[in-house]
C-alpha cells in the first residue's frame, strides 16, 4: 500500500540564540506497510515519530527519499496531484478531545467530508445519511444515540471512535495513530485498540501505529512489524513479539526495562538496561546516536555510526556494533 | 510497610535513615466533597476514609471524573468554589484538621507542612520568570528569613535528583525538559521541608524512561527525607513501582485498598479486577486482556443510590441497585462490594 524508502527530514531553528542550527528529525527511514497490514513505530518524544506519521499523512514535508502511494511515486507530482493519494491515508491523532469541533453536533461533523464525497461520486443526500449511520456502526457507536450528541457529552473514548469514523468517511486504505490510546481512560485503551485491529481485519485498512507505549504496539495485531526510533535513526527493527521478547538494541532495552512492573503479577527482567542520563545529546554525531547514553559503548561506537543491518543469529534488524540479547521485560509471576 | 521477601533489589525500597522531623500520619474520615451544579450539588467524593501511615507512600488510582484529584486537594483544603468539602475531616499530624483551617493559618501550613507536586507540573511553572526568582517568591510569601539557606537547599535538592542546580535555577521554563520541570516541581514542594507530600500524576506526559527515572527520584527523596507520600495516578504501574499500599477510586468512592502487591496479585473489587486486566502488557496472551464495557462516570452520571460501579459490572445483584455497599476491612484490606461480602460469608 505504501513504501517509503530513505525519508529524511531537517529542521532548521529560526530566530533566538539556537538560529541557524539543524535538527535532523528523521535521518533515512525505510518502511513499507502491505494492504491491511500494520507497522508501529516506538520511541521518545523528540525521536521523530510523530514528524515520520505527519510526512505519511501529507500533513509535512520531506526533503529527501520518496514515498510512493498504491505504487506512484510522490516526489515527482504537484502538491495537487499528490492530494487525492494521501487522502487515502488519514490521521487520528492523540488528542480526541480537540480534534472535534465542540459547537457541531456528531451528525454534522460526519457530515463535512462526507458531502464532498458525494460531491465527488454524484450520491445523494440519503446515501450520506446512510454512510454516517454505518461508519458509526464499524465503530461500535450506535447511531440512533450519538449522531445527535455533541463531543462534549461524549467520553474520551467515544470521542475517540468518532474521529476514527470521521476518517472511514473517506474511505482510506490506511490510518495513521499518532498516541491515539494515550488520552483515552485506560478502562477503555483496550476497546480503541481492538478497534483498530478489527477494522483491519474487516476492512483491509492498514494501520501505521505510533507510540512511547510499547506494549500497546501488540495489540495491533501480532503479524505487524516494529520499528524503534532514536533521534530520527531507526535503530531496531522485526516481527513485534520478536523485538519485545528478544531486543538486541541497548536503546530497545532501555525502553522497554522503563516500563513498570506489576509487583505481585509480575517479576522484574534479570538484565535491566539503565541509560545514563545525558543532559546534551544533540553534540557528537560522528559515532552511534545512542553512544552517549550507552552503558555497553565501545570506542568504535564513538567514531562510527552503525546502520541498519543483519547480523549472525539475530532475527531482526538493528543499528549496535555490539548487539546481544538480554532478558529485560517483566515476566508474570509463575501459579498468577 | 512490610515488603515481601520477594522484593527484587532495584525496587526494593531503600531504608529509612531516621528522619529529623518525623513524617506526619494522615487520617481522612467520611470525607465528601460537593460541586455546584445547575442539578444542585453533586458528589465527587463521598463518604472517602483512607489513612496515611507515616513514613508510607500511598498510590491512588483512578480514571477521569473518580474523585481522585479533588481528594488530593481536599488535603490542602483547597478545593476551589463550586466545590466545597460538605462532611468529613483531615487529620494530619502535627497540624489537626485541615478542613477547620482558613485564613493565614491554612496558608502557612501549605507549604511548610504539605507539598503539592501539580498534574503537568511541566506548565504550572511560570513562564516569564526564572525557576530561582520563583523560589525566591516562594520563600518570601512563606516568611522565609535566610533566602541565601533557600537558594542553598533548593540547589542541593535538585542535585539529588541528577540535575545541576545552579544551572536550573537561572533557566527559564521553556529551557527546561519536562523530567527536568518535574523536578523543579518537587524541589518547590519539598524546598520548605513540608514531610508530607502530595504527587498529582508526577509522570503523565514523560517518557518512558523519563517517568521511570522520576519514580526512582521519588522513591529515594522519599526514604532519604522521611516524607509521607500521597500518589494520585490514572497508571496502576506508577503505582505498582513506588506505593505501599494501593488505593482505587471509582466514580468519587474508594472501591478497594490495600498493600500494593497483595491487591495487584489477587484483586477483589470487580473492577479493580476489570481495571488490571484491561492494561495492555508486554507479555502474557493478548486476547485474555479486555476493555472493561461501558465508561467511567462523570459527575453528572454517577448513580445517586446503589454501588457506583454496577452498571459496568458482571457481579451486579439486586441489591447493587440500592445500597452502597460498605467498605469493610479484612486485615489490611478493605473492599466495598456486595459480591465480595457474599462469597466471604458463604
Amino acid at each position: 500500500m505504501i513504501t517509503a524508502t530513505g525519508i529524511t527530514r531537517t529542521f532548521r531553528q529560526r530566530g533566538g540564540v539556537l538560529a541557524g542550527r539543524e535538527v535532523q528529525a528523521l535521518r533515512g527511514v525505510d518502511f513499507s506497510i502491505a494492504k491491511g497490514g500494520a507497522a508501529s513505530f516506538i520511541g521518545e518524544s523528540g525521536c521523530g515519530k510523530t514528524t515520520l506519521g505527519r510526512i505519511i499523512a501529507g500533513l509535512e514535508s520531506y526533503d529527501g527519499g520518496e514515498i510512493a502511494i498504491g505504487g506512484t511515486p510522490m516526489t515527482p507530482l504537484k502538491p495537487k496531484q499528490r492530494q487525492p493519494h494521501f487522502r487515502k491515508i488519514q490521521m487520528i491523532h492523540q488528542d480526541p478531545y480537540s480534534a472535534l469541533n465542540p459547537t457541531r453536533t456528531i451528525h454534522q461533523t460526519l457530515q463535512a467530508p462526507l458531502a464532498l464525497r458525494a460531491r465527488q461520486t454524484g450520491r445523494s443526500k440519503q446515501w450520506m445519511e446512510e454512510r454516517a449511520a454505518e461508519v458509526l456502526s464499524l465503530v461500535g457507536l450506535d447511531p440512533g444515540s450519538v449522531l445527535s450528541r455533541y463531543p462534549h457529552q461524549l467520553s474520551g473514548g467515544m470521542r475517540q471512535r468518532v474521529v476514527i469514523a470521521r476518517a472511514l468517511t473517506v474511505d482510506p486504505e490506511m490510518l495513521v495513530a499518532d498516541e491515539a490510546v494515550s488520552m483515552i481512560d485506560v478502562s477503555l485503551r483496550l476497546g480503541i485498540l481492538a478497534l483498530l485491529k478489527d477494522l483491519r481485519e474487516r476492512l483491509g485498512v492498514a494501520v501505521l501505529f505510533i507510540t512511547h507505549d510499547v506494549a500497546t504496539a501488540r495489540y495491533i495485531g501480532d503479524d505487524g512489524e516494529l520499528f524503534v526510533i532514536y533521534r530520527g535513526q531507526v535503530v531496531e527493527r522485526g516481527p513485534v513479539d520478536t523485538v519485545i521478547a528478544d531486543p538486541v538494541h541497548p536503546y530497545t532495552q532501555s525502553l522497554l526495562s522503563a516500563i513498570p512492573v506489576l509487583h505481585g503479577l509480575e517479576e522484574p527482567g534479570e538484565q535491566p538496561v539503565v541509560p545514563l542520563e545525558s543532559l546534551d545529546e544533540s553534540r557528537a554525531d560522528a559515532g552511534c546516536l545512542f553512544a552517549r547514553r550507552c552503558p555497553f559503548r565501545s570506542e568504535r561506537c564513538e567514531s562510527e555510526l552503525p546502520l541498519l543491518q543483519v547480523t549472525d543469529g539475530v532475527p531482526q534488524e538493528h543499528a549496535c556494533f555490539h548487539p546481544e540479547r538480554r532478558s529485560v521485560i517483566a515476566r508474570p509471576l509463575s501459579g498468577v | 510497610m512490610a515488603q515481601p521477601e520477594t522484593a527484587p533489589p532495584q525496587t526494593a525500597p531503600a531504608p529509612v535513615p531516621a528522619p529529623v522531623t518525623p513524617a506526619p500520619g494522615v487520617r481522612i474520615d467520611g470525607l465528601t466533597v460537593v460541586y455546584k451544579t445547575t442539578a444542585g450539588e453533586l458528589p465527587a467524593v463521598r463518604d472517602v476514609s483512607l489513612t496515611l501511615e507515616p513514613g508510607s507512600i500511598t498510590g491512588i488510582v483512578g480514571e477521569s471524573g473518580s474523585g481522585k484529584s479533588t481528594l488530593a486537594l481536599s488535603l490542602l483544603n483547597a478545593v476551589q468554589p463550586p466545590g466545597r468539602i460538605a462532611a468529613g475531616s483531615v487529620e494530619i499530624d502535627g497540624l489537626g484538621d485541615v478542613v477547620g483551617l482558613a485564613g493565614e493559618r491554612l496558608r502557612k501550613a501549605r507549604g511548610a507542612h504539605i507539598g503539592y507536586v501539580f498534574q503537568a507540573a511541566q506548565n504550572s511553572l511560570n513562564p516569564l520568570k526564572t525557576v530561582g526568582k520563583q523560589l525566591l517568591d516562594l520563600g518570601r510569601s512563606h516568611g522565609v528569613d535566610d533566602l541565601r539557606g533557600l537558594v542553598r537547599e533548593a540547589k542541593e535538592l535538585l542535585g539529588r535528583m541528577g540535575l545541576d542546580g545552579a544551572r536550573v535555577l537561572d533557566s527559564h521554563q521553556h529551557e527546561l525538559s519536562g523530567g527536568m520541570r518535574q523536578r523543579v516541581g518537587i524541589m518547590l514542594a519539598l524546598v520548605l521541608n513540608a514531610h508530607l507530600v502530595v504527587l498529582d500524576e508526577p509522570t503523565t506526559a514523560l517518557d518512558m524512561i523519563t517517568q521511570a527515572n522520576i519514580l526512582k527520584i521519588v522513591r529515594e527523596v522519599h526514604a532519604e527525607r522521611g516524607l509521607t507520600t500521597l500518589v494520585i495516578t490514572h497508571d496502576i504501574g506508577v503505582v505498582a513501582e513506588v506505593a505501599d499500599r494501593l488505593a482505587v477510586m471509582y466514580g468519587g468512592r474508594l472501591v478497594e485498598q490495600g498493600p500494593t502487591r497483595e491487591v495487584l496479585h489477587a484483586p477483589r473489587h470487580p473492577y479493580t479486577r476489570g481495571l488490571i486486566q484491561a492494561i495492555p502488557r508486554l507479555v502474557g496472551d493478548i486476547d485474555e486482556a479486555r476493555a472493561l464495557p461501558g465508561r467511567p462516570p462523570t459527575l453528572a452520571t454517577v448513580p445517586k443510590q446503589g454501588c457506583v460501579f454496577r452498571e459496568r459490572c458482571a457481579l451486579r445483584m439486586d441489591i447493587c441497585e440500592t445500597d452502597d455497599p460498605a467498605a469493610l476491612a479484612d486485615g489490611p484490606r478493605i473492599v466495598a462490594c456486595h459480591a465480595v461480602g457474599v462469597k466471604e460469608r458463604a
